[in-house]
């Protein structure tokens, strides 16, 4: 038997691994700005950051990672021919998406109420672009999931699965960064 | 149909996610600035490379595996070290 090429032992669709590849290096660009402009000013940034909702975004965090392991199984039981468990964990996971969603949005609301905006700091101006700009992919992300619920076709919910891990692996690089390095 | 690598993988997600978690308090970082900031990147790298290879599916394909985990560990490293410089200049 002949041995794979790299690109056919590569799961799922070459394109979406481009969009993965891409999202990161936008993401991990966005926050090597973030801590280079940080380098001047620390105290500033760290007390701005002392006004983030750090249990909050750890909460998301579980939440992601959950909703991104019911996306995994979806793909899974949807292969062993299950379909309706499928469509259930596909669902429950753009729920779960839904749940991020709801706790940003009152962190945001939390932020606005307190006279916070992108323009009250430096660091404000990143974090609410990178979350905001992630919490549009999660937003994307539900749309995506609930869409392969409905069209379950094996690719689709392979597609679909991979932009949520996608999602999934920009939070857990994006949060330590802006919540965590104090 | 077995989920039993998804479970694992989740559960250890979790588990460095809420290792992440205890490293939030304010005295740590008081104390020891340094230490926490590489727990908590590494922690971050760990948990980015469960997402590829298991939720990804990477763990099938080792070669494009180590290829991101290479890559995965030059932006961790680089951002680590932007973090570090304002407590060694």
């Amino acid at each position: 038997m002949a041995s794979k090429t790299a690109l056919e032992e590569l799961p799922g669709e070459v394109l979406m691994w481009i969009l993965i590849v891409s999202e990161v290096l936008v993401f991990g660009a966005g926050l090597v700005v973030f801590l280079s402009v940080r380098i001047t000013d620390p105290i500033g940034f760290a007390n701005a950051q002392d006004m983030l909702d750090r249990t909050g975004a750890g909460i998301n965090t579980i939440v992601l990672i959950t909703s991104g392991l019911l996306a995994a199984l979806a793909g899974r039981l949807r292969h062993a021919g299950a379909r309706a468990q499928a469509r259930l964990a596909l669902v429950a996971a753009a729920l779960l998406g839904v749940v991020f969603l709801w706790i940003k949005g009152a962190e945001f609301a939390a932020k606005a109420a307190q006279g916070i905006a992108w323009d009250t700091h430096a660091f404000f101006n990143f974090y609410f672009m990178l979350t905001g700009f992630h919490a549009a992919h999660v937003a994307a992300g539900v749309v995506l999931l609930l869409l392969v619920a409905w069209r379950d076709h094996v690719d689709n919910i392979e597609d679909a699965s991979a932009f949520w891990h996608m999602v999934d692996l920009i939070w857990v690089l994006l949060f330590p960064v802006i919540y965590l390095l104090q | 149909m077995t989920g039993r690598p998804l479970y694992i993988a989740w559960a250890l997600l979790v588990a460095l996610s809420l290792g992440s978690a205890a490293l939030s308090g304010a005295g740590v970082w008081a104390q020891w600035p340094v230490a926490a900031g590489v727990a908590v990147m590494l922690l971050a790298w760990q948990k980015a490379r469960i997402i590829l290879a298991q939720y990804l599916g990477l763990s099938e394909a080792p070669r494009w595996r180590r290829g991101f985990d290479m890559g995965l560990t030059a932006l961790c490293i680089l951002m680590l070290g932007l973090y570090l410089a304002p407590l060694v200049v």
